[in-house]
């Protein structure tokens, strides 16, 4: 727990900019993305060892913070992935090209490669939670 | 030409070959075949299908298919060893006594184990009448 405090508090006082605060998204839509999934891994099996469960699982997801939810989960993905193939794609085929400059540029980089990908998909989950849940 | 102050001098010394070394390798190359699953499956699912049309008969339409089986199967094998490995290496960052680590890794080794277990029964199983 204390180192876990500690971490934080640095995190907040260490200025590494982009390079840092990418590294925390990373991680953050990267551990996001595992919560979800473990659950995820465990209302699909329903289907198989209790189907009857399955409705009342779909049901929680089909609620608006839910939905809500779901959008956050897609930019999760989203980022995780466009900043993952940065980092595999320096780290495996061009790691002397690993500088702070380069970091810096190819971060700013994922981020918006992730936001243009995402703002599409949010727009047309944002609109099928508008129609189902309000009755737009 | 100005020189890059910036520029950092690798160390490109080989590191040994180890578990870690297999690991670091696992989590780039199965990050990068996960975009085309993980997003392929959250386009379908998420975006273009939706929740509110997903039901058990939806699940056991789309598992009549082996392909999709296949791919599920793919999905959840490479999804969720990547993301159990990236946890162990988030705890390693914050764990300091190796007994701790030594027992944090054997049980997200068995978490990982159960859950990709039951979801293979899942997929193999497939749906049943309820």
């Amino acid at each position: 727990m204390e180192s876990l405090k500690l971490n934080i508090l640095g995190m907040a006082r260490y200025r590494g900019r982009e390079g840092q605060l990418s590294f925390i998204l990373h991680r953050l839509a990267g551990l996001g993305t595992l919560l979800f999934l473990a659950v995820h891994i465990l209302d699909t099996s329903t289907v198989y060892f209790f189907p009857s469960l399955y409705e009342h699982a779909i049901d929680i997801y089909r609620s608006t913070p839910f939905m809500l939810g779901e959008i956050a989960l897609v930019f999760a993905v989203i980022y995780h992935g466009v900043n993952g193939a940065r980092i595999a794609l320096f780290d495996l085929f061009i790691p002397d090209r690993w500088n702070v400059e380069t970091q810096r540029k190819s971060a700013y980089w994922s981020l918006g490669i992730a936001i243009v990908l995402w703002l599409p998909a949010a727009y047309m989950m944002g609109r099928s939670m508008l129609v189902h849940n309000f009755g737009l | 030409m100005a020189t890059n102050t910036n520029q950092v001098q690798l160390n490109q010394a080989a590191a040994p070959e180890g578990f870690e070394s297999w690991a670091w390798k696992w989590m780039r190359y199965s990050g990068l075949l996960l975009i085309p699953l993980a997003w392929g499956h959250v386009l379908i699912q998420d975006i273009l299908v939706g929740v509110h049309a997903i039901d058990l008969d939806y699940v056991a339409l789309r598992w009549a298919s082996l392909g999709w089986r296949v791919y599920d199967f793919l999905l959840l094998a490479f999804a969720f060893a990547h993301g159990v490995n990236g946890l162990r290496q988030v705890l390693n960052d914050y764990i300091r006594s190796d007994t701790t680590r030594k027992r944090v890794t054997w049980l997200l080794f068995i978490l990982w184990l159960v859950l990709s277990l039951i979801g293979a029964a899942a997929i193999v199983g497939g749906v049943r009448a309820p």
